[in-house]
């Protein structure tokens, strides 16, 4: 049987029934499905979620919601939601004292109440109940309880015995102070707010490959720690691309609205996911800042809130306008991104293209000598050999290829070689271009027929994978293909190469996997380009031969010279000197030059002609360029929120169907929050989500506060401030804080040490009988909080204790232990790599999150799935979180080291080595009775692996670092258990 | 001493069982708002056996014989009717008619038609209830699975067998209420991944999830001890743990302290109930002759089938396995026969088995996909080559076992096998469906999140009462 919180504790109480704590939930949950907002679905024409509707309805009520006449009872019986005599009451006792109707409280601001603070409005409510705030909690409990809490890591033992000794009055603040100052704070803020923005490391869905979010991850805790207010935190997340001359971090910062999951899988429909991302994006927003569940308009007015349906798709239209493809790149990060470097990074960036610049300006500081020089050449030198660009030349073996067929000698061009409809020539296994990379397709065509392969490495089958250069009807077609139709691109010249006569055609890609990174010059000048598909999303490589005059099904007719691969996109400039078809001593011997030929000849002399120095210079140009592009590449990049410039409409969708476009709908708030006009972009969006005028926004962020603190909120439903969602324990309490906290300048520290500060806080979590029987949930917080710590927790702290956590904050995810197999079982895929050294003992928060297969060790202890938006915190106690502690690899490993610790660092007794370990783990000394059972299970064990030396061996050889050789092996093992037992306490892996 | 927290937690004996239930007092609303089952169940437990990839029912079970001179032409845009198709094939040019090229006979009394590629599933028809008008609204593998394991298409609401963990509990203290097991076919070797999340628990409490036993490594994480440590080492551990944390009950009378140790025992008793499970020793020769040649090769279909009769005998509530391989978009001919040939024998010898130990009467065994696959060819149709894309508008799945009516088939297709003509089963009916079956009404298994009451079958459902029995 489900107690009802208010149903619970009422009773203790004879006050006037309670419109928003008695009536209005009785009425959500029991009418508001039939008779509330959803016009659509309201039976009778008869409403209960407005005063007027109430009203009207008030002379017929209590005797419909309690009749026994079949037929007439409200709700039906058959619906199974009858009320209880309890509720029949309650709605009696309303009516009889004058029906008052009162606004839903969520929806009017907050102001601050006429209490001094927590502790007061806590002990006011104890009062009326006649119980009182338990004793304070001993020193050493709440040094563990508060450290934990804001930095998810144990204090030292000697952080410990200087705070016992510490009798000075403000020796707890100093202690918070401090805590507050530490960078594991933002580590630790960051872990639910991971949770909130379904952040990743995987994009989701079939595939469910590998993405790229940690710079947002770093964001995060960086912003943390530098205690950013919370109004600038929420407006930089949803809309820092809009802030004028947004910053770098500012940008990075949008990653939140792009953390949730895309689809590339084959043959989806983008739109339809296109509005999946959109809808999530309004889920999550409205959930963390608004506390609100608009997600349940999607397909029809809210049944419970007064929300339509077509204002959730006005919300829903500050989130649509991303320049984004529903069906995303199956690997990697999805447009829009950015390069995100890292500090470290950054500087090396800079320095790189400060050479590039400076290697530049001294070339265009040159450009007198240079043309003086080479005037000077021009005039002496004879014939010269012909110079075309070399610069990461890959492949130029035409001549060297094997035939295939008939293949002949032509006229025109050196080397120039004619094809008949069979022939071809393949160059074997050379240029393995995928997707990723940047490169350059190019050859002298003079074609006879107006179908033909030109240059390709792919299935020589119809539309098959590959990449290659082609002619269809006369245009000049590129395919990259992986699947044709749904994983392939192609672009086309709108231009046709003419028949019978040379041309030279160069085709560049910049390894964007999009059909705008590649670009047609024909005889060096760029071209039009048709882009017919745009479906990239996987690598095209194969393990078909390069070939000339073939691939794709198709021959060439006529004749090809000069085929070359390039490992680069050619520049314009040197697709144009590429494409010229004059030597440089014809140039030289010519009348006029175009620009592209004097480059020719200019490039020529730098190259091979010039004084040294003009040589240096130049090849330093083009060293400093490609050095500084390579390391571009290398830099890790992060999605991020960006508005398309034309704005995409958004529609009412029927049944919350991407094919079901309804009405157009323009940007806004929904009308029940009151928010001014003018709020038309996300920005406007955001800065209204962090108004005063909005009476969300702080009560629901202090309320997840005080969930992470108190283990439940004041709101219980933290992710639903609605008429469906809890009423507030102790309401003034939350406005005093969501005052506070706005008044402070949304300041997260120091509303977070006003709760640790409380009396409240740091009351003693024993609980007596009657307490418990009382008030199980601790919902009047007479005692302290007292629940099992969150997942990372557990692992961190069994890291530190243990001496192997390694702390250093950011960067890549990286991958600890896992038992084999977890991933290659369920995808067929590769299988999970694990790291070695340092990365197996990095805090939890940085362990990389598939979202498929996420990492067992955290979904055991009730981490969140990461799949969309969870802000409540779920805990349970199951059989599987004993196995992990007691057998996982990590936990073995943590207990041997802990064992080493007690045994070096813990002196030569046996009690004061498990004195050690207890002020390691537990920051107290055993009792006496612990001890008892203790030093028992150590003589048990030192005896067994005394018999058996070789199982002592076997237990302490789990992890990757290696047991103290200086320790005797059947003593370690036996002293491994006793630190297991203390890793596998009740107390150590909770809150108390 | 607190007396009253210690009697009311451990009755007489420090370790009792009786604990498990206790994290509840913490929990209030974390259990079903309900009393279950509504009413006398027909099935005590489930097996369901998941065929993922979706498996074509052209060339299993739909047969359509007017095919055959359709062979090459045109689907005609009457039957198609404009609906939507997945993007590998929506630009297709060309959609012509596939037939099977695989034999079909009728079977038993019923007069089932099957092909040729399930012979020993034929012999056993008049056990199996086919529905050959399924439906289901998504047409990828990822929302359909999604949407079949929990009633929507995008991840995050709890499965199936999670709701009926939730609803139901455990028959069995010692084993988990829903078991997953998971196997490669032979088919298509690639892509079509699963998730853990197709058995996780969505917003209801983590304990209902369901426990994949894995054919690699420990069959649940960590469930052997570390080398060096055996099972009385175990033992002494455990007692003295549970010693020291009985200490801190008694200090702070936190209930949960209770669980934690009911919890270790249950977790030292698992240690041993597992590898019980999987002690196949115990089986007869002719036992394991029903399931094939492959029973004894862990991670094989045929051995799951083999565990999953274990577990039911055991008590465990949601069994299912997931088999996958049926994606056959290409060259269906080159991979069907295989795909078949891993799962017949041994879902007909599950069956059998079942039979022979009387737990057919009260097990429901399901089988089936996450959707079907078009009449149309797709790619190029050859003479000995046809591939198919996927299709949600019909497809067929067969039921068995305890409550449903056995050796009839519900529900038409039409002479295309692409649009239903008679009795349509949604995906939500058959939830709604199963639970009836386990004497659960589907409306009134709910869980209230984020303000709402929610359901396996949404607001949405119909018991599909002519396969009951």
């Amino acid at each position: 049987m489900p107690i009802r919180w208010a149903t619970f504790l009422l009773p203790l109480i004879a006050v006037a029934a309670d419109f928003n704590r008695e009536i209005r939930p009785i009425l959500s949950d029991r009418c508001y499905s039939c008779h509330g907002p959803d016009e659509a679905n309201r039976k009778a024409k008869l409403r209960l979620d407005t005063e007027a509707g109430a009203r009207a309805a008030l002379p017929h009520l209590i005797e419909r919601v309690s009749t026994e006449k079949k037929g007439m009872r409200m709700p039906p019986l058959s619906a199974g939601a009858g009320l209880t005599t309890r509720e029949i009451d309650s709605l009696k006792q309303w009516v009889n004292e004058g029906a008052k109707w009162e606004k839903h409280w969520s929806f009017v601001p907050p102001v601050r109440p006429r209490i001094p603070g927590i502790d007061a409005a806590i002990e006011a409510r104890l009062k009326r109940e006649g119980v009182a705030l338990s004793a304070p909690a001993s020193k050493a409990t709440l040094l563990r309880r508060v450290s934990l809490d804001l930095t998810g890591l144990p204090p030292t033992p000697e952080e410990a015995e200087a705070f016992q000794k510490d009798e000075s009055p403000n020796a707890y603040e100093q202690v918070v102070d401090r805590l507050l100052a530490t960078n594991r704070y933002g580590e630790r803020m960051a872990m639910r707010w991971l949770d909130a923005s379904r952040y990743a490391d995987t994009n989701g869905y079939q595939t469910d490959a590998e993405r790229s979010m940690w710079r947002w991850r770093d964001w995060v805790i960086d912003a943390f720690n530098k205690n950013m207010p919370f109004n600038q935190f929420t407006i930089e997340q949803l809309a820092g691309d809009l802030l004028p001359n947004p910053t770098r971090d500012q940008i990075i910062a949008t990653g939140f609205n792009r953390n949730h999951r895309a689809n590339g899988e084959g043959g989806i429909i983008g739109e339809e996911f296109l509005v999946e991302y959109a809808i999530d994006r309004v889920e999550a927003t409205s959930t963390v800042w608004l506390g609100l569940t608009l997600g349940c308009a999607r397909c029809h007015d809210h049944k419970y809130d007064p929300f339509t349906q077509r204002e959730f798709y006005s919300m829903f239209a500050f989130f649509n306008n991303i320049p984004e493809k529903g069906k995303v790149f199956k690997y990697g990060n999805s447009p829009p991104f950015i390069a995100a470097p890292t500090q470290e990074q950054e500087s090396k960036w800079a320095v790189l293209t400060a050479s590039a610049e400076s290697a530049e300006r001294r070339l265009a500081t040159l450009a007198p000598e240079i043309a003086r020089a080479r005037t000077i050449w021009e005039k002496r030198a004879g014939p010269v050999a012909d110079w075309t660009p070399k610069r990461k030349l890959l492949w130029q073996g035409q001549a060297q290829a094997k035939v295939h067929g008939k293949v002949i000698a032509a006229a025109g061009l050196v080397g120039a070689q004619q094809f008949d409809s069979q022939s071809y020539l393949d160059a074997g296994d050379v240029a393995p271009l995928g997707y990723y990379d940047q490169f350059t397709l190019a050859a002298w065509v003079n074609p006879t027929a107006p179908n033909g392969a030109i240059i390709s490495r792919a299935s020589d089958k119809e539309e098959e994978s590959g990449y290659g250069v082609y002619l269809r009807e006369g245009k000049i077609q590129v395919n990259f293909v992986l699947r044709w139709l749904d994983d392939c691109l192609r672009v086309e010249s709108q231009q046709s190469l003419p028949m019978g006569e040379w041309s030279h055609v160069a085709v560049t890609y910049d390894g964007s996997r999009e059909a705008k990174g590649i670009r047609v010059y024909v005889n060096g000048q760029p071209v039009k380009l048709t882009y017919l598909v745009d479906d990239l999303n996987q690598d095209f490589a194969t393990k078909d031969p390069l070939r000339i005059g073939a691939g794709n099904g198709l021959r060439f007719e006529g004749s090809i010279a000069d085929a070359r691969v390039y490992q680069d996109g050619l520049t314009p400039e040197e697709a144009g000197v590429l494409g010229t078809a004059r030597s440089v001593s014809e140039i030289l011997a010519g009348a006029t030059r175009t620009p592209a030929e004097m480059r020719k000849v200019e490039w020529s002399f730098l190259d091979v002609h010039a004084p040294p120095f003009l040589t240096a210079a130049w090849n330093q140009y083009w060293s400093t360029r490609d050095e500084l592009r390579a390391y571009s590449g290398t830099l890790p990049t992060v999605m991020i929120m960006q508005e398309r410039p034309d704005v995409r409409p958004a529609h009412v969708l029927r049944r919350g169907a991407y094919d079901q476009p309804g009405d157009i709908v323009t940007r806004g708030l929904p009308a029940a929050l009151a928010a001014p006009s003018g709020v038309t972009n996300r920005l406007a969006l955001a800065r209204w989500i962090v108004s005063r005028d909005n009476p969300l926004t702080a009560r629901v962020t202090v309320n997840r506060l005080w969930q992470m603190l108190f283990g439940v909120g004041i709101v219980k439903s933290v992710e639903d401030f609605g008429s469906q969602g809890e009423v507030p324990t102790h309401p003034e309490l939350l406005d005093w804080l969501a005052v506070e906290f706005m008044d402070s300048g949304w300041n997260v520290k120091q509303i977070l040490k006003t709760m640790v500060m409380s009396r409240t806080y740091q009351q003693s979590a024993r609980v007596t009988p009657e307490l418990l029987v009382r008030d199980p949930e601790n919902r009047l917080y007479a005692r302290g909080p007292r629940f099992r710590w969150p997942a990372e927790i557990v692992r961190d702290q069994a890291l530190q204790v243990s001496g192997l956590l390694v702390e250093k904050i950011g960067g890549p995810s990286v991958k600890p232990y896992q038992p084999a197999g977890l991933w290659k079982e369920l995808s067929g895929g590769a299988d999970y790599e694990r790291d070695k050294g340092e990365a197996l003992y990095r805090r939890s928060l940085y362990t990389y999150w598939k979202r498929a297969v996420p990492p067992p060790g955290m979904m055991t202890f009730d981490a969140a799935g990461r799949e969309s938006c969870v802000v409540r915190e779920n805990r349970t106690n199951t059989p599987l979180q004993a196995l992990a502690l007691m057998n996982d690899e990590a936990y073995l490993e943590a207990a041997r080291k802990m064992a080493e610790r007690m045994l070096r660092e813990g002196g030569v007794t046996e009690r004061s080595r498990l004195a050690r370990g207890f002020a390691l783990a537990l920051l107290r000394p055993p009792s006496v009775r612990e001890s008892t059972v203790l030093l028992a299970s150590l003589h048990h064990y030192r005896d067994r692996y005394e018999t058996d030396p070789a199982a002592a061996g076997k237990l302490l050889a789990y992890g990757e670092s290696k047991a103290d050789p200086d320790l005797k092996k059947p003593e370690l093992a036996a002293w491994t258990m006793i630190a297991s037992m203390i890793l596998n306490l009740d107390e150590t892996v909770t809150k108390e | 001493m607190n007396s009253l927290t210690r009697r009311h937690f451990f009755g007489k004996s420090a370790h009792g069982l009786g604990v498990a239930a206790l994290g509840s007092l913490m929990n209030q609303d974390l259990r079903a708002e309900g009393t279950f089952p509504n009413f006398t169940p027909k099935a005590k437990r489930v097996i369901y056996l998941f065929q993922s990839g979706a498996p074509s029912q052209h060339d299993l079970f739909d047969w359509k014989p007017k095919l055959v001179q359709l062979r090459g032409q045109e689907l005609p845009d009457s039957v198609r009717q404009g609906q939507r198709l997945t993007g590998m094939t929506a630009t297709q040019a060309s959609f012509p008619i596939a037939p099977t090229m695989y034999d079909f006979k009728q079977h038993g009394q019923s007069g089932a038609w099957l092909s040729n590629l399930l012979p020993h599933l034929a012999k056993r028809a008049d056990q199996l209830t086919f529905i050959k008008s399924m439906h289901t609204e998504a047409i990828n593998h990822d929302p359909a699975i999604t949407f079949f394991q929990t009633g929507f298409q995008l991840a995050g609401r709890p499965s199936i067998g999670s709701w009926l963990a939730y609803g139901l509990g455990s028959d069995n203290k010692d084993l988990p209420a829903f078991v997953v097991m998971v196997s490669q076919g032979t088919g298509n070797t690639a892509d079509q991944p699963l998730y853990d999340r197709l058995w996780g628990s969505g917003f209801l409490p983590t304990r209902y999830q369901g426990v994949k036993f894995r054919s690699i490594g420990d069959p649940v994480l960590h469930i052997q001890n570390p080398e060096g440590l055996d099972r009385s080492g175990r033992r002494r551990f455990v007692d003295d743990l549970a010693k020291l944390n009985e200490m801190k009950l008694e200090d702070y009378g936190d209930p949960e302290i209770g669980t934690r140790i009911a919890q270790y025992e249950m977790a030292y008793r698992m240690q041993a109930s597992v590898p019980d499970l999987l002690d196949l020793k115990q089986e007869s020769k002719a036992t394991l002759d029903l399931y094939g040649p492959e029973v004894s090769r862990p991670g094989t279909f045929a051995y799951n089938c083999l565990l999953a009769r274990r577990l039911a005998e055991r008590g465990v509530r949601f069994i299912q396995l997931f088999h996958r391989g049926w994606d056959q978009h290409n060259t269906l001919p080159k991979q069907l026969p295989g795909q078949c040939n891993d799962v017949d024998q041994p879902s007909a010898g599950l069956l059998e088995d079942l039979q022979q130990r009387g737990l057919l009467d009260d097990t429901l065994v399901v089988w089936g996909g996450e959707f079907g696959r078009t009449v149309y060819c797709q790619g190029k149709l050859t003479a000995d080559n046809y591939g198919r894309d996927h299709h949600p508008r019909c497809f067929t799945m067969w039921l068995a076992g305890g409550g449903i009516k056995p050796g009839i088939t519900h529900g038409a297709t039409d002479d295309f096998s692409y649009n239903i003509t008679a009795d349509p089963v949604h995906v939500h009916d058959l939830h709604a469906t199963i639970l009836h079956l386990l004497g659960v009404d589907h409306k009134q298994l709910t869980f209230k999140y984020q303000g709402r009451h929610f359901r396996l079958t949404d607001v949405h459902g119909q018991v599909v009462k002519a396969v009951l029995s």
